[in-house]
């Protein structure tokens, strides 16, 4: 079980959380110390948690668990509520209604001790102009207390790969090593959990590229990162455990490859240039298909069926230019569930 | 304590290594000083408008008002001798006046002729507090001076019932350099801070140091240490610039440095306060324009209070600025530290209101 979800929620599981009775946080969460939260335990416990403002509800009830070691992705189009979320649990906005937990911490009553432990990159990051790397992370890590040596700015700007800039000034960084300069900012504190909101929002795609690798990175090392993004090929890519959110609820919630598998409609055969004669040649002979430009398309549901159906496909003669197969994407599960492309975080019919 | 050391370390570099602000806080009151010390230095001290009331109408009377007048500080006008002398003040509003008794000539006349014991006294009335009430009695006190020299052979005949103040020979310069530093002091934190609270606040940093353990209240306290020291640094350069340009005589005193702390404490504060409701550069501009333009004005930082109209002299007593202004002048001309004293309470008092309402108001949460 990856997490507990929003009532109405889909859960890849199978499993609907108004039958899992309580939605309150059980008293040994409640009670749980702080520096007892220990791995494969949830580091971050939501529970039907509300925002809302006089025109707009922007968090509309939702819950679920990030797992220490994870990569938990909140996904969604801009004002689906991620942001508003996760500065709740940073503690920079006060709830209307639920609970959260962040590392054992209540988030109304212990955000000064939750901010000891967790590093945050906001949304639309930028760091302080006339300071340059070395010095805005040794500026940093004073603001909380950390003393840190010459050596130790060093090793935390050579994680981000920032070393060969770090006597630049943040002025005339990049976009993208702004970001980096932002990620190591939040990464002076060693801390336990990453807020990492919209990192790669406004980049080119290089810099978005070299950005997952530095979250892969940090992944790797163990890191337990909270990552919102309006990007689905990013959540595919960096995250262990995504949410979907939409209109403040989490409208589906499981890994990736779960989603896309309940959702994604399996495997596409796409026959490349097969224009209208192919989409009929197929359709005479029973096999469901869908024109998709000058490309004919063949939805196979089961991963079992794809072998056998490639061969039948061969056995037509249909004039194309290639053949290929195409797994499903989290773009697939997205316009499923609700129904409309993203992009650049922006619904699109 | 380390966070605020860190945080004034940081902004501190920053600022410096921005040219604009460089440029306002230390290069600007220093050409202040020069365009204006150039132009007025050679006119003396500003004048001070003085009410006389002449009871002795005699020669030696009206050659006493004269020789005020050639002293060049005062500009001279006449009380009619039928009327209560105080109560004429407080009806016109009058700040300083001197009274002539009658008996003035006579007295002098019996000194001349060797009576040791002839002695008239003129009588200086005024708000002592004020900086104009320092430039009259030094004019009236160095006239009566002249007076018991020249005219009654070196014994004391006439003498002013006022004796605390130092005379001295004062430029305009020494009038000046109070208020350009009050000037300062106003202009670099409060202009700085609504710039500041600005940007920090379109460009999202308050929300970013309200991720870490920095206080409100620790980086206001971190804007008042480094402004404190960057204000150092322009009144020492002030201060070089009017001694050797201009052979300043007024000197930095213990009280002048705790106004230049309290009144940086105050108007950092009052950045802050007007931080509170900017949401954008341009509004921080105007706000900032809004208050502090007026108040160098309107304060004495350029002339003296007491040159104004009556109601602007009131309105003047409201601003916190005047207090650093008159506070600086008191002690670092006319020596007079118990003024000072009070005007830098009076200052300490208007700061912890501006601190306490700055670090409670201004949020750095959202909503």
């Amino acid at each position: 079980m990856k997490g507990v979800v929003s009532p109405g929620a889909t859960n890849v599981d199978g499993k609907d959380s108004r039958g899992r009775g309580d939605r309150k946080l059980h008293g040994t969460a409640r009670c749980r110390a702080a520096r007892d939260v220990g791995v494969g335990e949830h580091v971050i416990e939501v529970r039907g948690l509300v925002k809302r403002y006089p025109d707009i509800t922007a968090v509309d009830g939702i819950d679920f668990d990030v797992n220490r070691g994870e990569v938990f992705s909140l996904l969604g189009p801009n004002g689906a509520g991620k942001t508003t979320t996760v500065e709740i649990l940073e503690g920079l906005r006060d709830p209307t209604a639920g609970e959260a937990r962040v590392l054992g911490e209540d988030v109304r009553s212990g955000y000064r001790r939750i901010r000891e432990r967790v590093g945050v990159l906001p949304q639309d990051f930028e760091p302080f102009d006339r300071l340059r790397p070395r010095e805005a992370v040794a500026y940093w890590a004073h603001l909380f207390d950390h003393a840190v040596s010459d050596r130790d700015v060093a090793n935390i700007i050579e994680t981000v790969g920032l070393t060969d800039r770090a006597s630049t000034f943040a002025l005339n960084l990049s976009g993208g090593e702004k970001r980096r300069l932002g990620i190591a900012m939040a990464l002076v504190g060693q801390p336990e959990l990453l807020f990492l909101d919209e990192p790669t929002t406004g980049l080119d795609p290089g810099a978005r590229r070299e950005l997952w690798k530095l979250i892969g990175d940090l992944k790797r090392k163990g890191r337990t990162i909270l990552l919102t993004t309006h990007y689905l090929d990013e959540a595919e890519q960096l995250a262990d455990d995504v949410a979907i959110l939409n209109h403040g609820k989490i409208v589906a919630h499981g890994s990736p490859s779960a989603l896309i598998s309940q959702f994604g409609g399996g495997t596409t055969i796409v026959l490349a240039g097969a224009r209208r004669g192919g989409y009929e040649a197929l359709s005479s002979r029973g096999i469901a298909a869908e024109l998709h430009g000058i490309d004919v398309l063949v939805h196979v549901p089961m991963a079992s069926q794809v072998r056998p159906l490639l061969a039948k496909l061969a056995s037509i003669e249909v004039p194309l230019t290639e053949i290929y197969t195409k797994r499903s994407t989290l773009e697939d599960v997205f316009l499923k569930l609700v129904g409309a492309r993203m992009e650049e975080g922006v619904l699109a019919a | 304590m380390k966070r605020i050391l860190a945080d004034v370390t940081a902004f501190g570099r920053q600022y410096l290594r921005s040219r604009v602000g460089t440029f306002f806080a230390l290069a600007f009151p220093v050409i202040l000083i020069l365009l204006f010390g150039a132009i007025f230095s050679s006119s003396g001290t500003p004048k001070v408008p003085l009410a006389v009331q002449d009871l002795d109408s005699t020669f030696a009377s009206h050659g006493f008002v004269q020789a005020l007048n050639n002293t060049t500080l005062i500009t001279y006008q006449a009380i009619p001798t039928n009327v209560n002398f105080q109560d004429y003040m407080r009806a016109h509003s009058i700040n300083v006046a001197l009274q002539i008794p009658a008996g003035f000539q006579a007295a002098l006349i019996q000194a001349e002729m060797g009576n040791a014991s002839a002695k008239v006294n003129v009588t200086l009335a005024g708000d002592r507090t004020q900086s104009s009430f320092g430039i009259v009695y030094s004019a009236v006190a160095a006239v009566a001076t002249a007076f018991n020299l020249k005219v009654a052979n070196a014994t004391e005949v006439v003498s002013v019932d006022e004796s605390q103040l130092t005379v001295r020979q004062f430029g305009y310069i020494d009038f000046f350099l109070p208020g350009i530093i009050g000037f300062t002091v106003l202009t670099t934190p409060l202009f700085g801070m609504t710039s500041i609270c600005a940007e920090y606040r379109t460009r999202r940093f308050f929300k970013l140091l309200a991720t870490t353990k920095l206080s409100k209240a620790e980086w206001l306290a971190a804007k008042v240490v480094f402004y404190v020291l960057l204000l150092f640094l322009s009144v020492a350069i002030m201060m070089l610039v009017g001694v050797v340009v201009f052979g300043m005589q007024a000197a930095l005193t213990p009280l002048a440095v705790l106004l230049i702390i309290a009144g940086t404490f105050e108007f950092t504060s009052l950045g802050m306060v007007l931080g509170i409701f900017v949401r954008d550069p341009g509004t921080g501009e105007a706000l900032a324009n809004a208050i502090g333009f007026p108040m160098m004005f309107l304060a004495g930082s350029f002339f003296p209070i007491d040159a104004m109209p009556p109601f602007l002299r009131t309105l003047a007593r409201g601003l916190p600025l005047t207090y650093i202004n008159e506070g600086l002048r008191a002690t670092m001309v006319f020596g007079n530290d118990g003024t000072a004293l009070t005007y830098l309470l009076i200052t300490l008092g208007f700061a912890v209101v501006f601190f306490v309402v700055g670090a409670r108001g201004l949020s750095w949460k959202s909503k």
